[in-house]
């Protein structure tokens, strides 16, 4: 990970900045915070590793009596990449995010740009309307979409039903892309913001130039600002990966409404589940680990790719 | 992460005074021509999408004024034998007034867990930031790989831990978490490595203050901006959350009001009123932050060029 | 590009070292520790006078009992809290609460979930509090379903004998008569699907597993036995596809809705008579009054249907204990709460208002309020059919103790098959399978039917 940082200033606090103990002071500023990192942090990312390689022992008639537990060294993790239902999980996410983010990021871009051409009043409503939805916690989101998916309840299958469509939002085809919909609602406008923020950090000469140079507003959004804004799409689309492998609330909410979203129906729902209605949190401990990994490689990975293509760019 | 900073907002004034000099363009430096096709295209596109976002929204509002009947036996988007302050009451009233104590405790976790992260994340960062010592890379490399790591992954483990330490299903199993924001540290880290000058810090020790003094007064005054974006993220990721006070919490005296409200929305089935009651505590629910959002847009604005925080 | 920040590669190398730091630390050093509910049940000492609080968990509604109970027993105050009904959320947090150590006193838990509580030592022996002496307060079958080893571990609440809940006025307008074998019911809803503008006779609901498990027990069928200390997976049997092959048709000759059951959808049709019939449990009386008062008085029910004319044998469907979870301090009360709310004849008259099931307390029927004409069914003494109902139910059938998990992969292959992804009958042999593979799971011995 690096910054584009404005340099002028951190060689210049670090290279004359000798207080007399600066070893303790900076770790007395550091320490409420490394503490409480470590214990939610760290301490969790450990015992789950331990928890994951332990299985009860069984005693008593028909299994039912008092258990221990015991060493079960790899098993859980063998017993979870066997799940089928776990492994579609993942790939379900990960068709998921692989049409979901671009969607929302193109949405967002476009929103973007849009709104830095429009005159002002209006372009602030407008952004107060796309931004709103952020500041619905997901599962109201989803409680709400839910309603407005429901055949029979809701008023725009009704409205559709009237000019001969019967769209079915909780089928089996559809029901992803239907959850996608309310990712897309809830977070389409704050990506926005994030990249209109970038694109007022550009300074306005440039925009002078290029219309002078005769660019269509079509060809300064494309060719100037859309290049500018790159560090806000890298941004957001690191966001959306992390925020795609955590997918839970959603499909959780929607599941009644619906026999077609499972039980294991994200890593997340399935680890959960693994945990709770089937009690057993050492195969979901396990779970966990693997989709911790799977998603700091997926994180890292999109990183480095973005980061060694902005290289080979500059060169 | 390429992240451009220092975050604050540049405003219009340079370029509108440039464009008043520039006869025939508009405050905001664009030609002003007469409405071209294109432009009514544009407006009637961005409309439609204002009408996507809003769509959910004003249903809600609709399905509050409506009784349990009413919302499954009429049209969703009007309105029909409107009874809102019965039904908001009635969400006030259930249960002894359980959605006071939701509405209350989602206060508590997310304005004292979001105010005590953004100071730890603003010592950490500026730590970070300014000094040279041993062990310096380390954290810095932690904090990177906590921001990458999914937290919902840790909330199962940290479940198990906290059982063990007797902490589930207490306020701190929510407050404690919700304390710790990698990606506030990280961006406090930057905005006082651009914003916080040596020269300042250097005067306020030949005047002899001590570090923490110097941090108290100037620091936290010079990283205004960083804090408040650090604030509000971490307020709105925790109001939203959902996953860690599902797993960390089974007493629904200390639910935030995500949390309450799924478990009406599921008992519904037996108890339709319930339904109603849903509906009625989700309209409730997204006004504090609805507001929030439409008055601290700015904030967000300026903010936001360094990052985004997802529940 | 600031070069004082890591190289990605600096971070992953770190990451990995940690984590393998991290697995090798913990070096196994709680191999042997008890599993299962962190706190175990004891009895607190109480002074005179002292006043005792318990914290109930239910679904059902059942405050007007509690606070019946609270009027008149001032020293034993029982606070009721709602929670999601069974898997949709109770049980999650009820096995979260027992390994965090701070579970209620009492909660409601269904017969097929009593097993899985014995696997995380999850309820207290009762027998150690004289629960014995209550036995013959109760239904023998259902008083069963709490004993493990001789133990007695929860206080049976209630049932739920299945019957045919129809509209009458909509079967007289399509000129059906009411069906008594499940041929007649599959002829009933063509005709339905035929005259009905759009009805349907019924839905299936595939997020139901225990509604299917009960089709399957009232052909005959038995899911689970055991030999042994060996538990057997036996769904994919013959009379099991036989139930599984008739829905089949029924859903893909589109004869049915296919909709979760008790949900707004489904609501929703049966409020606007799109729906005309459920095979339904018996408190399925409360939930149709509730969310259709519209439909009141067009409703009769009937025994179900049978699979041969003349024979006699139904199902259940639900069925709940009150149990006292492991880690009570008030054993005592707790008990005396539980045989209360389940025999004490008031009692029981508010839970019926609410839908608390078929009690289990013998000999409270006659003169309940379960035993009077009602408006709502058309003033038909409706519960006579669920009293021949609950005769005719065969009570040898067993639950695994991985039910909630069976059934949620059970549940997940009837969603696949429904979209065209495998059958019924498929579902049910995946189901066996992984309810063998969950067993193992735990730890258990088990092994398929065949």
């Amino acid at each position: 990970m690096s910054t584009t940082t404005s340099r002028r200033t951190t060689s210049a606090p670090g290279g004359s900045r000798r207080s007399a103990r600066p070893d303790r002071a900076a770790w007395g500023f550091l320490l409420p915070f490394v503490a409480l990192f470590l214990f939610t942090f760290v301490l969790p990312l450990g015992y789950a590793v331990y928890q994951s390689l332990l299985t009860p022992v069984r005693s008593g008639p028909l299994g039912l009596g008092p258990a221990t537990l015991g060493f079960a060294g790899l098993d859980n993790y063998a017993l979870a990449l066997q799940q089928s239902a776990f492994l579609e999980s993942f790939a379900r996410v990960l068709l998921f995010g692989l049409v979901q983010i671009p969607v929302m990021l193109l949405l967002s871009t476009a929103l973007a740009l849009a709104l830095d051409t429009l005159s002002h009043r209006w372009a602030g409503i407008l952004r107060a309307a796309y931004f709103l939805p952020y500041g619905v916690p997901g599962v109201i989101a989803s409680i709400l979409w839910g309603f407005l998916y429901v055949p029979g309840v809701s008023p725009i299958v009704d409205l559709l039903g009237k000019v001969g469509l019967a769209p079915d939002f909780l089928g089996y085809d559809n029901v992803l892309w239907s959850i996608a919909n309310i990712v897309i609602w809830e977070f389409a406008g704050y990506n926005m913001l994030v990249i209109v923020a970038q694109l007022k950090a550009i300074p306005q000469e440039l925009y002078e130039a290029a219309r002078i140079d005769g660019a269509s507003t079509w060809q300064t959004a494309v060719r100037i600002k859309l290049p500018l804004a790159r560090p806000a799409l890298v941004l957001t689309g690191v966001f959306s990966i992390i925020g795609t492998l955590q997918l839970f609330a959603e499909p959780l909410v929607i599941k009644p409404l619906t026999s077609t979203v499972t039980n294991s129906y994200t890593p997340n729902l399935s680890a959960y589940n693994e945990a709770f209605a089937n009690n057993n949190i050492y195969l979901a401990a396990a779970e966990s680990v693997i989709l911790a990994l799977v998603a700091s490689v997926l994180s890292f990975g999109f990183l480095s790719l973005v980061n060694r293509k902005e290289r080979r760019d500059a060169r | 992460m390429s992240v451009s900073t220092p975050p604050a907002e540049k405003p219009v004034p340079a370029a509108s005074a440039h464009t008043s000099q520039t006869a025939g363009t508009r405050r905001d430096g664009r030609p002003r021509r007469g409405v071209k096709p294109s432009r009514i295209l544009l407006v009637a596109l961005l409309t439609i999408a204002a009408l996507y976002f809003l769509l959910p929204v004003y249903w809600l509002v609709v399905a509050s004024t409506k009784s349990s009947a009413g919302l499954f036996g009429t049209f969703g988007l009007w309105f029909s034998d409107p009874q809102w302050l019965d039904n908001l009451s009635k969400v006030f009233s259930y249960s002894d007034g359980i959605f006071w104590s939701w509405t209350f405790n989602s206060v508590l976790y997310a304005g004292v867990g979001g105010a005590l992260a953004t100071l730890l994340a603003g010592a950490a960062g500026y730590a970070l930031a300014v000094y040279r010592f041993r062990g310096r890379e380390a954290v810095f490399k932690a904090v990177l790989a906590g921001v990458l790591l999914p937290s919902t992954t840790l909330a199962l483990p940290m479940y198990l831990l906290f059982s063990k330490a007797g902490l589930a299903n207490t306020y701190w199993a929510v407050l404690i978490p919700s304390m710790v924001s990698p990606f506030g540290v990280y961006l406090c880290r930057i905005y006082a490595e651009a914003a916080v000058p040596a020269e300042m810090l250097e005067a306020a020790r030949v005047d002899g203050a001590g570090e923490w003094r110097i941090f108290g007064t100037l620091v936290l005054r010079t990283m205004t901006p960083a804090l408040v974006t650090v604030f509000l993220f971490q307020f709105v990721g925790i109001w939203n959350n959902y996953f860690l006070p599902l797993v960390m919490l089974s007493d629904d005296r200390k639910y935030p009001i995500t949390l309450g409200l799924t478990t009406w929305q599921t008992a519904a089935d037996r108890t339709p009123e319930l339904y109603q009651l849903t509906v009625g505590g989700a309209f409730l629910s997204i006004l504090p932050l609805a507001a929030a959002m439409l008055v601290l847009q700015r904030y967000w604005r300026s903010g936001l060029t360094q990052g985004s925080v997802k529940g | 590009m600031d070069t004082s920040a890591p190289s990605r590669r600096a971070v992953l190398r770190w990451g990995a070292g940690t984590a393998a730091a991290l697995a090798a630390a913990p070096a196994l050093t709680a191999c042997g520790e008890a599993v299962g509910a962190a706190r175990t049940t004891r009895q607190a000492p109480t002074r005179r006078g002292q006043k005792v609080k318990l914290v109930f968990w239910t679904w059902v509604p059942m405050q007007k009992t509690v606070d019946l109970w609270n009027r008149t027993h001032p020293d034993i105050q029982v606070e009721m809290q709602t929670i999601p009904a069974n898997v949709q959320g109770g049980y999650q947090k009820m096995h979260s609460s027992l390994t965090a150590g701070n579970p209620p006193d009492l909660a409601q838990v269904e017969y097929h979930e009593l097993p899985g509580f014995m696997l995380v030592n999850g309820l207290t022996n009762l027998s150690d509090y004289g629960a014995d002496e209550l036995r013959d307060s109760y239904v023998p079958w259902q008083w069963q379903q709490g004993v493990f080893d001789g133990k007695v571990y929860t206080v049976p609440q209630a049932s739920g004998p299945m019957g045919l809940f129809y509209r009458r006025d909509l079967f007289a307008k399509w000129g059906i008569e009411t069906p008594t074998t499940w041929a007649e019911f599959e002829q009933a809803a063509r005709v339905v699907k035929a005259r009905g503008n759009g009805a349907r006779l019924c839905a299936f609901a595939p997020n139901q597993p225990t509604w299917f498990a009960a089709m399957c027990w009232q052909r005959g069928a038995r899911w689970v036995r055991t030999e042994g200390d060996t538990w057997i997976a036996d769904m994919d049997n013959d009379l099991s596809r036989e139930v599984a092959d008739y829905w089949e048709r029924m859903v893909r000759d589109d004869l049915v809705f296919v909709e979760p059951d008790m949900s707004s959808a489904w609501y929703k049709h049966v409020q606007t008579g799109k729906i005309a019939a459920w095979v339904g449990p018996q408190w399925g009386d409360a939930l149709l009054r509730g969310n259709a008062p519209g439909t009141a008085g067009k409703w009769r029910v009937a025994l179900l249907p049978q699979w041969k004319a003349g024979q006699n044998a139904s199902a259940n469907w639900g069925g709940s204990s009150t149990a006292i979870l492991q880690g009570t301090r008030h054993p005592r009360e707790a008990l005396r709460f539980a045989h209360w709310i389940n025999t004490d004849r008031k009692a029981v008259d508010l839970n019926i208002s609410v839908g608390y099931g078929w009690p289990a307390a013998t000999g409270i029927f006659r003169g309940s309020a379960l035993d009077k004409p009602d408006p709502f069914f058309g003033g038909q003494r409706y519960n006579d059919v669920f009293t021949v109902s609950d005769r005719t139910i065969d009570t040898s059938w067993k639950w695994s103790p991985t039910t909630d998990a069976d059934f949620a992969q059970l549940q997940d292959a009837f969603g696949a098959s429904i979209a065209g992804d495998g059958s019924l009958a498929g579902s049910l042999a995946i189901a066996q399978k992984r309810t063998v593979d969950n067993l193992l799971a735990k730890g258990l011995k088990a092994r398929s039917a065949r």
